[in-house]
């Protein structure tokens, strides 16, 4: 081969390979999902990236403060999609960083179950800038074999017998939420004490604490308590109780009649996300309201998704994990709002554990 | 400098003033604002620096952390003294070998060490069931773990080789002859070591006492893993400013508080080591 020929296929031979990743990325449309670890595991979004034209970057988040203080620092342009709790999408509509949710395209959003489409949280002006997501509670759970019978929520305020193995996780509006639950303040009330109220709080917060073992920040942390017997009972997430009754030990799950903290997150899209980015989160977002991410969140989770799309192919035992085999159990349920004092609250509940 | 100097030390002084003093600077402006709700107000005031003077919560966390930070300067300074000397001066060739284990735990993470403490000191831990398997206890201590001894065992543990460190430097720049001078003077071992030893590793022990009460005073995760209910510091009571509550300027002016301390105790040491080294240099 003449040498001129040979150097004129080398750089073409170049050429072509440096275009041709550069076609397949202009091809897809990349976008970038902001979210917790769990709920966007490949297998999960196998399904939806096998048959649509789209690449997924993750980048993930370690608390629901994390998130909104990145997209508060300027991040919002470079996300596509976040997953902030339903209670603090308020932070993010009056920081106006997010776009309304455009329903016609999640036709999946239809079948969101009732006390979703009915709740004013995430909703401002007539418009949803959250949809809820997933959801779930925030139970009692306490080893059945050293406790004497199921706890409520007195066990952290009344009694010494298990003074010193007891923990409350360290988030300060569900720290205050179970006191107010706990003293029969009412959810009407609940997110807007007046002082008098804070001050009675507070003076149970201060039994409370005197009664702890701990406050837990990760659940693997709490998990590891329960197994090692540091701690019997704990306000806690569910994925201890399932945990530990896989390793054998005797765990129990308590539902105070008083109110369970019930939690949701949502899917927001931030302002600036437009054209084939914006169509293609939509898709996604549809996805993750459809049956076949819905199924494999509440096997793979445990955790249900917002929309009744995936209940009838779960068996009972599965619904029943989830809390969607009776959904008449969303009545005992307190959602978390944003109480509008909640400076004062961080303070009060930093005062009760300085002391 | 000369202007070569300027030239080559310039992108070293862009990166500093753009990664540590700028970060530092805009703290500082947030500490003079206010927020309301995620809305920050930039109508500067002195209200965050009253509302830290005038909260016990604050004063209490920052006067904790100080003191707490003291007392493992403290102890590590007197196990250390007896351990520098030693390698110093009483160790060959297993110098460099000892060192290393010295330095050997720091390797490992700080979750790693600090859940080693939990399985030392919990319930059913080795110190329990040891006490508890020799007769000098019936039940489990509860105190042993998840309080502020567990706390501070693990924070001397933690920083002790940042003081090991210092003193051994200093111990291995103490001419031996001083010591055999004061000896042969009459002077009793308490006397040679207040008198010759102490004066002559000061800049080493405050050198070393500087690190480990930087390090103290800013560590929470120790205390929040190991100190149970009590184990909230001033540094997580600011990420909650930050992170939770979003009041970035309280929280500026706390961290910009602690920082002010922080930089006294800094020059204070400064000035210390400066003095004993001039004393040093007449002698």
């Amino acid at each position: 081969m003449h040498r001129r020929t040979l150097l004129q296929s080398a750089l073409a031979g170049t050429a072509l390979g440096a275009l041709a990743p550069a076609t397949r990325a202009l091809a897809a449309t990349d976008i970038l999902w902001m979210t917790w670890e769990n709920l966007a595991k490949d297998d999960y979004l196998a399904p939806f990236l096998s048959t649509h034209d789209v690449s997924l970057t993750k980048t993930f988040i370690g608390t629901d403060d994390e998130q909104f203080a990145k997209l508060r620092a300027g991040g919002a342009s470079s996300v596509d999609l976040i997953t902030p709790g339903l209670d603090k999408v308020e932070f993010y509509t009056a920081s106006d960083l997010l776009q309304p949710i455009d329903f016609e395209k999640v036709p999946n959003a239809a079948l969101l179950y009732d006390t979703f489409k009915q709740t004013p949280l995430g909703k401002m002006d007539g418009e949803t800038y959250g949809i809820p997501f997933y959801w779930g509670i925030n139970p009692i759970v306490y080893r059945a074999d050293l406790m004497d019978e199921e706890p409520d929520w007195s066990v952290f305020f009344e009694g010494d017998k298990y003074d010193g193995k007891l923990a409350m996780r360290d988030y300060a509006l569900e720290g205050i939420m179970i006191a107010a639950m706990y003293l029969g303040i009412p959810e009407s009330e609940m997110f807007d004490m007046d002082d008098a109220q804070l001050a009675e709080i507070k003076r149970v917060l201060m039994i409370q604490k005197s009664k702890l073992r701990t406050y837990w920040n990760s659940i693997g942390d709490l998990t590891n308590l329960f197994a090692t017997g540091e701690v019997v009972c704990a306000f806690s997430w569910v994925p201890p109780y399932y945990d530990l009754r896989a390793q054998g030990i005797d765990m129990g799950m308590a539902k105070p009649k008083a109110g369970v903290i019930g939690w949701c997150d949502t899917i927001a899209v931030p302002k600036g996300v437009e054209g084939e980015r914006l169509d293609a989160t939509f898709e996604l977002v549809n996805y993750l309201l459809g049956p076949e991410y819905g199924k494999m969140l509440a096997v793979g989770g445990p955790y249900a998704q917002s929309t009744s799309a995936a209940r009838d192919m779960l068996s009972p035992e599965e619904q029943s994990k989830i809390f969607i085999d009776d959904l008449s159990v969303m009545d005992s349920f307190v959602w978390k709002k944003n109480p509008p004092r909640y400076n004062e609250w961080v303070a009060l509940w930093n005062e009760v554990k300085a002391s | 400098m000369t202007r070569l100097g300027t030239i080559l030390a310039s992108p070293v002084i862009a990166a500093l003033l753009a990664l540590c003093i700028a970060p530092l600077a805009i703290l500082f402006v947030y500490s003079f604002y206010q927020v309301d709700f995620v809305t920050i107000s930039r109508e500067p005031t002195l209200a965050n620096y009253a509302k830290i003077a005038g909260s016990p919560t604050y004063r209490g966390l920052i006067v904790r952390a100080f003191g707490s930070a003291a007392l493992v300067v403290a102890i590590t300074a007197v196990i250390a003294y007896p351990v520098s000397w030693f390698l110093a001066k009483r160790v060959g060739a297993a110098k460099s070998t000892l060192l290393t284990l010295l330095l050997v735990p720091l390797y490992s993470g700080d979750l790693v060490r600090i859940f080693a403490w939990r399985v030392l000191l919990g319930a059913e831990g080795v110190i329990n069931r040891s006490l508890m398997w020799l007769g000098a206890i019936e039940t489990p201590l509860q105190s042993l773990l998840f309080s502020p001894l567990s706390t501070h065992i693990a924070l001397v543990y933690n920083y002790l080789p940042f003081m090991v460190i210092g003193l051994w430097l200093a111990f291995e720049a103490l001419d031996d002859a001083w010591l055999e001078a004061a000896a042969d003077l009459g002077a009793p071992a308490h006397a040679r070591f207040r008198r010759v030893v102490l004066p002559l590793t000061l800049p080493g022990l405050i050198a070393g006492g500087l690190m480990v009460f930087l390090m103290v005073a800013g560590d929470y995760l120790t205390p929040q893993l190991l100190g149970g209910a009590s184990g909230i510091t001033i540094i997580s009571a600011i990420n909650d400013l930050f992170g939770t509550a979003f009041d970035w300027p309280l929280g500026s002016a706390i961290a910009w508080t602690m920082l002010a301390i922080l930089m006294m105790a800094f020059a204070a040491g400064a000035l210390a080591i400066r003095r004993s080294s001039l004393v040093e240099g007449r002698t």
